[in-house]
């Protein structure tokens, strides 16, 4: 789990709207049928879960700790690995 | 009555004169062509602009009065002149004001203090485009103080609001954080943290409210928050009391209510209210002023242009209307092909146009007299960002096509 988490960003020090910014530019660059990860805050997994679940995105969140969420973004329609 | 009005502090380039001039004949030829018959000519005033600071300097200069006499010669416009600040400078208008006798007042107001005082001025017309009275006035502030002259404009025209009892808000963003920094000590002007700290305890005895807010990504990069709860609240040792240091959503949120916002280079543009919906309801999108943001700085040596597209997303993310312009010098972020290397923190500016372009309540154009002007040319593959010229600017500005309720659309410029 550790060495798996080393290579997930880490984007909690950033403000929520430079947060969805952040996201939007890597599901852009994001190759097909890939996910994207990311390690948040609460109030910053607040912020992204609603709007992006609503404008096509499969979001799953995972508690990994201390106000720490682990973020997955994926296009909706294809197939997500848990 | 006044319709619009312009808010200018900042020097006024030719180019920014010429397309202020170009929107208002669109206004004018386009939408209003009967104003210009002289039995037509509307008795109220369209377009109100009130300039301070070195924007004054316009009105005394050889490639700018040419187009100052154009604009004096649609109907219906007025500039209302700062004369404390225009003695300062040393400026005349002496000139413009034999020609437009009745529409160039360069004579203020008198405050309480039994002073004149422009900003007195500036409130009363906020507060005529203000609904239901009383009402709160806000005021956007970007630039540091005591470095620039507005952070003591933002003081003055705060007291002016609070002195005709209007509630007041201040928004401080980008440089402006350091409005809030306590133990500000100058010895050589007025003491604006004092005088913020005044204000607020004089709202307090008023039974007005009084709110100020500092973004909280502005204030830690500068240094402000010491204490992050991790859920919105931040604890400062170094603001004065009236300020919070909060998230610009929090911020944002204040954006969604209606009342009228100044600032260092703004406008307010009147629009019909869109009464298809319920007139009921207040809380949804439709009530929040629309938001055109311009911005005007090349990308990259300041924080504005990346400050104004992040303001800009914020703002279509709570639901609000926005449209962005690229215009003068902020068309430089859409010109050749940006790299960053991959380990930076910082944002390629282009990336974050073409990352934010299809969100929702968000436009993104460009001007493309500005981009003649500099003899470039945008991207191929910023598809997203629309070219607009004179006429599509006005368009813009005038067409309330947003369905907003609002009555009235915020232009801030960046």
């Amino acid at each position: 789990m550790k060495e798996e988490l080393k290579m997930i960003p880490d984007l909690s020090d950033l403000t929520c709207t430079n947060l969805m910014i952040r996201l939007k530019i890597l599901l852009k660059k994001a190759p097909e049928d890939s996910a994207v990860e990311c390690i948040v805050r609460r109030d910053q997994r607040d912020t992204i879960e609603v709007p992006f679940s609503r404008t096509g995105y499969n979001v799953i969140v995972h508690n990994i700790g201390n106000n720490r969420f682990q973020v997955s973004l994926k296009k909706k329609g294809e197939r997500q690995e848990h | 009555m006044t319709s619009h009005f312009f808010l200018l502090e900042a020097m006024v380039t030719q180019e920014r004169l010429t397309w202020i001039e170009e929107v208002l004949k669109f206004y004018f030829l386009k939408l209003y062509p009967d104003t210009l018959l002289h039995h037509a000519k509307p008795k109220e005033v369209v377009f109100t602009f009130l300039i301070t600071g070195d924007a004054l300097y316009s009105l005394n200069e050889e490639d700018k009065l040419p187009i100052w006499e154009i604009i004096l010669s649609l109907p219906s416009v007025k500039i209302i002149l700062d004369r404390q600040e225009l003695d300062l400078r040393g400026i005349s208008v002496e000139r413009l004001k034999m020609k437009n006798p009745e529409q160039v007042i360069d004579h203020n107001s008198m405050g309480l203090n039994g002073q004149t005082s422009f900003w007195k001025d500036v409130v009363k017309i906020a507060r005529q485009n203000a609904e239901p009275l009383p009402s709160t006035i806000g005021y956007l502030q970007l630039e540091s103080p005591y470095m620039h002259s507005s952070g003591l404009n933002t003081l003055r025209c705060l007291t002016a609001a609070m002195e005709v009892r209007a509630s007041v808000d201040l928004y401080c963003y980008l440089d402006g954080v350091h409005l809030s920094h306590i133990h500000q000590n100058p010895t050589e002007c007025q003491n604006i943290g004092k005088g913020l700290e005044g204000l607020s305890d004089n709202a307090e005895k008023r039974g007005l409210q009084c709110q100020m807010f500092a973004c909280g990504r502005c204030a830690a990069a500068r240094g402000y928050s010491t204490w992050d709860d991790g859920k919105g609240v931040v604890i400062s040792t170094c603001t004065i009391k009236p300020f919070r240091i909060r998230n610009l959503n929090v911020i944002i949120d204040q954006f969604k209510r209606n009342h009228v916002i100044l600032g260092g280079n703004i406008a307010s543009i009147k629009q019909k209210k869109n009464t298809s919906s319920s007139k009921y309801s207040t809380a949804d999108k439709g009530s929040a002023p629309p938001v055109t943001i311009l911005i005007t700085k090349a990308p990259y040596g300041t924080e504005y242009a990346f400050g104004a597209l992040s303001f800009a997303v914020a703002c279509a993310h709570q639901g609000i209307q926005t449209q962005v312009v690229f215009i003068e010098e902020g068309v430089y972020a859409l010109t050749g092909s940006h790299h960053l290397g991959e380990e930076t923190q910082y944002f390629n500016l282009q990336e974050v146009i073409d990352a934010v372009a299809e969100s929702d309540n968000l436009q993104l154009y460009a001007y493309q007299p500005s981009l003649l002007r500099r003899r470039i040319t945008k991207n191929k593959h910023m598809t997203a960002v629309l070219d607009i010229g004179k006429t599509e600017l006005g368009q813009l500005l005038f067409h309330s096509s947003r369905g907003s309720q609002a009555g009235h659309q915020r232009v801030l410029f960046f």
